[in-house]
């Protein structure tokens, strides 16, 4: 027994490390993320008439501002595209940024009770938020889908299937991983400095603005073009209407570009809430 | 010689005081530039090591230099005051908060129970609530399945699992959510405090439970308790713990012996030197008063089985009178407890002295003080020595494992006898 007694299961000490959980660890608490996706939903929900239907009432209402507003009055382009239909694109995925962005930006704040009197790891609760809301997500792209569906066969609108298709997983896929990536990030910073929330949230607001939400790229002047064209954003909005509607202004390096940022912020984000996560207990 | 499952080494914990959060990003900025460009010492963390360093403003160590160990199947209880470390010391210890310095190291899965009802939300139903509470607790799927009709059992709510717990009665909820704990099955069980919920009864099956737990095999407690006959009975050894620092670690009715030592105040002993300044009037001046409890010598506390005996001195200041003394013991909400009147001595000028015992077995557990009379031919009143002395009765109960308060103002042992008189199955 004397070879057993000299190894220990774990070790806790003052360092935290940047690798954080071990996967094998993560896999253990799969039920968690499952049981925690469920909860938000049933939450969210439970006791109303219209259940998750209530997720299509925001992006409806605020589909109906927007082709009042920037299609009537405004008169901003949809390219070739009927108005519906393209703001309706840029709505849902633009909400589902957001709020994935916004609820784990929020999970130290939002989860201290139990983050200081249980242990998990940590990974668990972001990734349920970005679970929760994919959800979300996928109900208001079924109505998408209908959308898309009615304006074929009523409205004559011509929809190329094509390898065009191929986009769509890789720009939800980007978009999630970004918002999950500066959503950690911007966890670890705004528990420790609390002003940095505020700034949060008129940020994403402002960002709306240089991310093609309700304009196409192809619609923005030529000279302030390389404004929108850092956002990263931006190709996989270009990209998911491509997919989805057939119309998009995008190259391959853009994409690209779009991936390696998501990419570099998620490595980043996730070192940094490892490394930062449980020292933020003592401060939050 | 079984394991050792948990060891901590030279554990120490930091805490900022005060508001934390807005100007510590210019503290962290001064820190940066201290550190790195100007290469001095940070000077808002100086590294463990520096005791003296507790003294500074805005810093407090909760813990400090805490060392132990924890063999396979024990049951440790961490006793102490409010503040004193103990709920930190499990922060640590259950992954929840870092150490400032030192290091726990262990072998097995950890579950740590450091409030009821982790993870219970308001909205969702009692179903939901025991898997998302089963699952944060460290339980597996297959686990909660299995368990889950042996949980409702214990909690006694069948009919309302799919009620949601808002609608609960605070008492159910207490009882679903200890019936989720309860089922857990980890190698090493931390549990903060949380018996101090709930009513007498549901304390007992609390109880009950974990000895249940802690008598099974190889499972290890870690168990924060005020309740010091739980402490005793249910565990095998104790820490106690003094604003951070580790006062004792052995035994745990050695350790539960000292620690309610430390605790008890007394007033057993007052002396004067002259009559000009001792207590009293034209008749009488007390010289000294004094409680001498009869401690054997493998306890330094008053318990109840503790004969106690009071003697005083006073000067008597007149000739020739005939007084009698009276010991009038009060429980600390003033009710007379007895009023004991001694015979009538014929005194004479000078100094006279006087004892009575309270025999051990007599007083329940409690704070009590004397008053001692004096009178005048066995009728007269002509002094009251109000709150002479004031001690604390602790309770002691050997086997008996009921952990409620004991009621009556007196637990005397008389003599009780109990006999099974026939041998016969009832019919029916």
């Amino acid at each position: 027994m004397s070879e057993v007694t000299s190894k220990w299961n774990w070790e806790i000490t003052g360092q935290t490390s940047y690798w954080g959980a071990s996967l094998q660890e993560l896999w253990s608490y799969r039920h968690l993320l499952g049981a925690l996706v469920k909860r938000d939903f049933l939450l969210r929900y439970q006791q109303t008439v219209l259940g998750p239907f209530w997720g299509l009432f925001p992006p409806i209402m605020t589909l109906v501002t927007y082709v009042l507003v920037f299609g009537k009055f405004v008169g901003i382009p949809t390219d070739t595209l009927p108005p519906v239909l393209f703001y309706f694109a840029g709505i849902i995925l633009w909400s589902f940024f957001n709020n994935s962005f916004s609820g784990t930006s929020a999970i130290f704040r939002d989860n201290i009770h139990l983050f200081s009197k249980v242990y998990f790891p940590r990974l668990v609760m972001p990734a349920s938020v970005i679970s929760t809301h994919f959800s979300t997500f996928l109900i208001q792209l079924f109505l998408m889908l209908l959308l898309i569906a009615y304006y074929a066969l009523f409205q004559g609108l011509s929809l190329p299937v094509s390898a065009h298709l191929l986009w769509f997983p890789v720009a939800v896929a980007t978009t999630a991983a970004l918002a999950l990536g500066l959503g950690l990030l911007f966890s670890v910073i705004t528990a420790k400095y609390r002003d940095m929330g505020h700034l949060v949230s008129l940020g994403v607001r402002l960002l709306m603005y240089v991310t093609p939400v309700i304009y196409p790229l192809s619609s923005v002047p030529e000279k302030v073009r390389w404004v929108v064209q850092l956002n990263p954003l931006t190709p996989l909005f270009e990209a998911f209407r491509l997919s989805l509607l057939g119309e998009g202004t995008l190259t391959g390096a853009q994409v690209l570009y779009s991936i390696g940022f998501a990419g570099v912020v998620l490595v980043v984000a996730m070192l940094l809430f490892n490394k930062q996560g449980d020292k933020l207990i003592d401060v939050v | 010689m079984a394991e050792t499952v948990v060891q901590v080494e030279n554990l120490s914990k930091l805490y900022r005081l005060g508001t934390i959060g807005t100007g510590s990003f210019r503290q962290d900025l001064q820190r940066l530039w201290n550190q790195h460009v100007l290469g001095k010492k940070d000077p808002f963390f100086v590294g463990a090591g520096q005791k003296d360093f507790s003294s500074g403003p805005g810093h407090i160590w909760a813990l400090q230099d805490i060392n132990f160990e924890v063999k396979r199947g024990e049951a440790i209880g961490i006793v102490g005051s409010n503040g004193s470390g103990k709920s930190t010391l499990l922060k640590i210890i259950s992954r929840i908060v870092r150490p400032t310095t030192g290091r726990v190291r262990g072998k097995g899965k950890v579950s740590s129970l450091l409030e009821v009802g982790t993870g219970f939300n308001q909205e969702l139903s009692g179903r939901e609530n025991i898997y998302i509470s089963g699952y944060l607790l460290g339980m597996s799927k297959a686990e909660v399945a299995r368990k889950f009709d042996e949980i409702i059992a214990f909690s006694g709510i069948e009919q309302f699992i799919d009620t949601p717990v808002k609608r609960y009665s605070s008492g159910m909820y207490v009882r679903l959510a200890f019936a989720v704990a309860a089922h857990l099955e980890p190698d090493i069980l931390i549990v903060d405090e949380v018996l101090a919920v709930g009513d007498a009864d549901f304390q007992k099956k609390c109880l009950g439970k974990m000895h249940e737990v802690s008598q099974a095999e190889a499972r290890t407690i870690l168990f924060v308790s005020h309740n010091m006959q739980a402490v005793n009975n249910l565990c095998d050894k104790a820490l106690w713990l003094d604003k951070g620092v580790m006062r004792a670690f052995d035994e745990s009715s050695a350790v539960v012996n000292k620690y309610v030592a430390s605790l008890q105040k007394h007033r057993l002993r007052q002396v004067w030197a002259s009559p000009a300044e001792a207590p009293g009037n034209e008749w009488v001046r007390f010289k000294c008063v004094e409680l001498i409890p009869h401690l054997d010598e493998t306890s330094d506390i008053i318990d109840i089985r503790t004969p106690l005996t009071i003697r005083f001195r006073f000067w008597n200041l007149r000739q020739d009178v005939s007084l009698n003394l009276g010991v009038v013991l009060y429980s600390y909400s003033g009710d007379c407890i007895f009023d004991l009147l001694s015979p009538a001595l014929q005194c004479q000028q000078g100094l006279v002295e006087g004892e009575c015992t309270i025999p051990g077995n007599f007083l329940n557990d409690g704070s009590y003080y004397i008053m001692l009379t004096v009178a005048k031919d066995s009728s007269i009143p002509i002094y009251k020595f109000d709150e002479c002395l004031a001690f604390e009765v602790e309770d002691y109960r050997g086997d008996i494992s009921y952990y409620g308060k004991w009621c009556g103002a007196v637990r005397p042992k008389f003599p009780f006898r109990l006999e099974q008189k026939e041998h016969a199955l009832l019919p029916g």
